[in-house]
């Protein structure tokens, strides 16, 4: 447990400041192949300052919560900004005053699982693999933990406390076929503590024979035909596609830093199906999976809308892009650690999801690929963006063909996104992975399926 | 406790009274300072300290380990009992072991301090010298700081390591534009133990800043075709990042390395020999013991194309019965070759200078794809124009047998030195 009362330090501000006390919990737990290669737990805490003068700033953190410490880092980041100041000698813009307050704890009210308990609920996953899948050969069962609990007080007089937990477990499954190791990973799990994502192992059952069947089905998968395609991007290839090719070149940071999507502002840059939102905390009327009330700088969070029916309108910004952009700070500002600083961070990207049904949109291609699951992505600057496919299948006269073996998919996403005919009622959130830019964060990305041509690999 | 070496004593101490049998505990104290740069302007100075205590205990063959970052005796006890639970509660493995008895060793490496108005000016003059050599270039981030750490490591059969270092690291990110025209990021970097040139003369970084204001301007490339790929001592350091992923603990152990029958087996063409050299002068960066409590050596992994050990720990050695590595990979160092860039770039009929490879790891039968970035299309022997939406695919394995040249020249990262090297039979394709 950290302090969740830090207003007794206010008086030691004499700049623009944030102090943060925050502590990220972790356990990980690897069974590969019946033994348990991997029991650990992991806690790191602190607290950090950080300090604003004339368009500098100055960082400070140290491990120990304790008074004497709390007051040196604010000396230290005070230190750091002027030091910064004294050379630079600029004249900086006061920031936004932002006033976000209030507290968020999502731990579980369910009594809490021992370590035994929580690997037992491994192993007989594993267990289940053993005895029900016969054809594997290799088999990771891998459960990692993380709760992020932090308090903020800033200058402005802005103050919040969260405690947001998220549980993924990762099954990867191996078969062979000709003497080739064949592999498929899935992901289970997401937002809460362990109690409430994972309630019994028989819950997983069902989504691990949709796993193992699309496992045999891609070991007698074929190579698709390289090249342009019309293809079906499936709701986890919409939502890496709005976070990693589009998300990116839209934080303001990126867009400063010469991103494509500064020329764009106000532009058409997607087919007019193509609605994108980086969601603060709720989408729906549901809660997101990484859910931010008030970002590390103190700021209320608020939804972007990125692409609104195919035009480019907003940035991601934090209070000091939003100077800069003459526009309001959205609450992006977020940091992984108790001794990293605020980046701006996308939280739940997604596209929305429009009016047709998967089905008639997989039963309207003639000739191309339902492309289901990606491994990873990368993009850049420019948009054009890579994607690694684990799943997928073909799809010819309408109707879904063989599995397909691993490819990639690439393109340039602005123009990729032009392409786009339909866009499925349904959408999926995703929040295993951490997006990595100085610091990893946990994100959400979601989406519907979506109809377009995208260059595809082959082998 | 008065030292730092008094909290190792007290956690393995600590975890033998609790009933733990083997007892492991590594302890590091880490600062950094660090200049941030963000569009092209120096923007935040940022000091950290943190610690990093990680204790492991084993149990009638069950192993359990946490880490914290607090070394009071409460938060000492607590997570000692924590590991005993841990323990207790995992599966018990005859491959769960600590290292044996070693002499004990303290290392030391680089200076302890950084010199703050150095590393300032450092950076002034790289930001000045950008915008006056290349002003189309967008310096988006660059990073320049000093780690200095020291770190502690005992065991319960009486190994005992302790190594101080203190390094200097400089990270650039850019990008050229001109107009509506932009080229795609880039980025290199370099660890040193001092700055005595300026940012932009270490590693490569200049070249690759001269190459993003040439990569304004793409082209696509038609078709597809089999050619040659040169692959940059950038991009290299992806490539051996695959290769040495398939040699360590998990894909052995799980038995999807495509590399796990083929110790002492030709793996590549005889021109290759790659080495993990750690405790060398020629590498700035590296470490001193593995995390599994042995004094790391230097190997020789690949020799002259002959797979000469594993990047096996303790652990991944007594669970496959194969041999443990004597480091833990890293601090990568390929040997010259005869041939110089250009003679290589003659050479190619028809192919790609691959700057930068955006692509996943490779499946587990080695295949490989992505798109080339930042990189150049090559025919009839003349470097012709930079590329755009021009994908690659392969196969590692059969990729290191089809090594044609390696170059003459090589770059030194300070963390890893790397050759161009030239590889046939790649798929490459265009729009």
């Amino acid at each position: 447990m950290i302090p969740k009362e830090l207003g007794g330090y206010s008086n030691l501000f004499t700049e623009y400041t944030e102090l943060r006390v925050q502590e990220n919990r972790s356990v990980r737990i690897t069974v590969v192949n019946g033994d348990v290669m991997g029991n650990s737990s992991a806690s790191s805490s602190g607290v950090s300052a950080r300090t604003y003068s004339n368009g500098v700033w100055g960082f400070a953190s140290d491990p120990e919560i304790k008074d004497e410490n709390i007051r040196k880092v604010i000396a230290f980041a005070t230190r750091n900004a002027r030091f910064l100041d004294s050379r630079e000698n600029r004249v900086g813009n006061p920031l936004p005053v932002t006033l976000g307050n209030g507290a968020w704890d999502y731990s579980t009210s369910k009594a809490r699982k021992s370590q035994k308990d929580i690997i037992d609920f491994v192993r007989e996953i594993d267990s289940r693999i053993l005895q029900k899948f016969k054809e594997i050969s290799s088999r990771t069962v891998s459960l990692g933990l993380l709760d992020m609990e932090k308090s903020l007080l800033t200058s402005d007089g802005a103050s919040a406390y969260s405690m947001i937990p998220k549980s993924i477990m990762v099954i990867a499954l191996s078969t062979e076929r000709d003497g080739q190791s064949i592999e498929l990973y899935d992901i289970y799990g997401g937002f809460g503590q362990f109690e409430d994502v994972f309630t019994a192992p028989d819950s997983l059952f069902e989504q691990m024979d949709r796993h193992y069947d699309h496992l045999r089905r891609k070991a007698e998968g074929i190579y698709p035909d390289a090249g342009i395609k019309e293809c079906i991007l499936d709701a986890d290839l919409a939502g890496i596609l709005a976070h990693e090719a589009i998300g990116h070149t839209t934080e303001a940071d990126g867009v400063r830093g010469g991103s494509i999507a500064a020329d764009y502002l106000n532009k058409e840059v997607a087919s007019p199906l193509i609605t994108m939102v980086d969601f603060a905390h709720s989408a729906f009327g549901e809660l997101c999976p990484v859910p931010v009330f008030i970002d590390d700088e103190g700021t209320e969070a608020e939804d972007v809308v990125i692409i609104d029916r195919g035009v480019l309108k907003r940035f991601m910004h934090n209070k000091e892009t939003s100077i800069l952009f003459d526009d309001e700070p959205t609450g992006n500002a977020r940091a992984f650690r108790f001794n990293d600083e605020p980046l701006i961070r996308m939280r739940n990207t997604a596209i929305l999801p429009g009016k047709s049904k998967l089905e008639d949109m997989i039963a309207s291609v003639q000739d191309g690929y339902y492309l289901m699951r990606p491994s990873n992505g990368q993009a850049d600057s420019t948009s054009e963006f890579m994607f690694g496919i684990i799943q997928g299948y073909e799809i010819r006269n309408g109707k879904l063909g063989r599995a397909l073996r691993d490819t990639t998919i690439s393109g340039v996403a602005f123009d990729m996104l032009k392409t786009v005919t339909a866009v499925s009622d349904e959408m999926k959130w995703t929040s295993a992975g951490m997006c990595g830019k100085k610091q990893p964060i946990p994100v959400s990305m979601g989406g519907p399926a979506i109809r377009c041509r995208v260059n595809i690999g082959g082998r | 406790m008065s030292s730092r070496k008094d909290v190792t004593n007290y956690c393995i101490d600590t975890m033998l009274k609790a009933g733990i049998q083997k007892a492991q505990c590594t302890l590091s104290d880490k600062s950094r300072d660090e200049f941030n740069v963000d569009s092209g302007e120096i923007s935040l100075l940022r000091t950290t300290n943190d610690t990093s205590l990680h204790m492991m205990g084993i149990v009638d063959d069950k192993r359990g380990s946490i880490s914290i970052n607090k070394t009071d005796t409460e938060s000492l006890d607590r997570a000692v009992k924590e590991v005993l639970d841990l323990a207790e509660s995992s599966e018990a493995d005859s491959a769960n072991d600590i290292s044996e008895m070693q002499p004990s060793k303290v290392f030391q490496k680089g200076s302890t301090e950084p010199n703050l108005n150095l590393m300032y000016n450092r950076i002034t003059a790289f930001l000045e010298y950008s915008r006056k050599a290349y002003p189309s270039l967008m310096l988006e981030q660059a990073i320049l700081d000093f780690v200095s750490k020291k770190s502690y490591f005992r065991n319960s059969n009486g190994v005992y390591f302790e190594s101080s270092r203190g390094i200097y690291n400089f990270f650039p990110m850019f990008t050229s534009k001109d107009g509506a025209d932009i080229s795609s990021f880039n980025y290199s970097g370099f660890s040193s133990g001092n700055l005595d040139r300026e940012l932009h003369e270490y590693g490569s970084i200049d070249t690759l800043m001269r190459q993003s204001t040439e990569q304004i301007s793409t082209k696509e490339i038609s078709g597809k075709f089999t050619g040659e790929i040169i692959i940059t001592p950038d991009c290299m350091n992806e490539f051996i990042s695959h290769i040495t992923m398939f040699l360590s603990d998990y894909p052995l152990i799980s038995g999807t390395s495509i590399y796990k029958d083929s110790l002492n087996e030709l793996i590549a063409d005889p021109q290759l020999t790659l080495h993990s050299r750690p405790v060398s002068d020629e590498i700035s960066d590296g470490y001193f013991f593995t995390p599994d409590g042995y004094e790391a050596l230097n190997s020789t992994i690949i020799e002259k194309g002959v797979l000469k050990t594993f990047l096996l720990g303790l652990y991944g050695a007594n669970k496959t019965g194969k041999p443990k590595a004597v480091n833990c990979g890293d601090a990568y160092v390929i040997d010259a070759g005869k041939h110089s860039f250009e003679e290589m770039v003659s050479s190619v009929k028809k192919g790609i200078l691959m700057c930068r490879f955006s692509g996943g790891n490779p499946s587990d039968n080695g295949d490989f794809s992505g798109v080339c970035k930042n990189s150049y299309y090559i025919e009839n022997g003349e470097i012709l124009y930079p590329v755009r939406e021009t994908m690659i695919s392969g196969n590692l394995d059969k990729a290191l047998r089809n090594i044609r040249r390696i170059s003459k020249e090589r770059i030194n990262f300070g963390s890893e030195i790397l050759p161009w090297v030239q590889v046939g039979d790649i798929t490459i394709s265009g729009k």
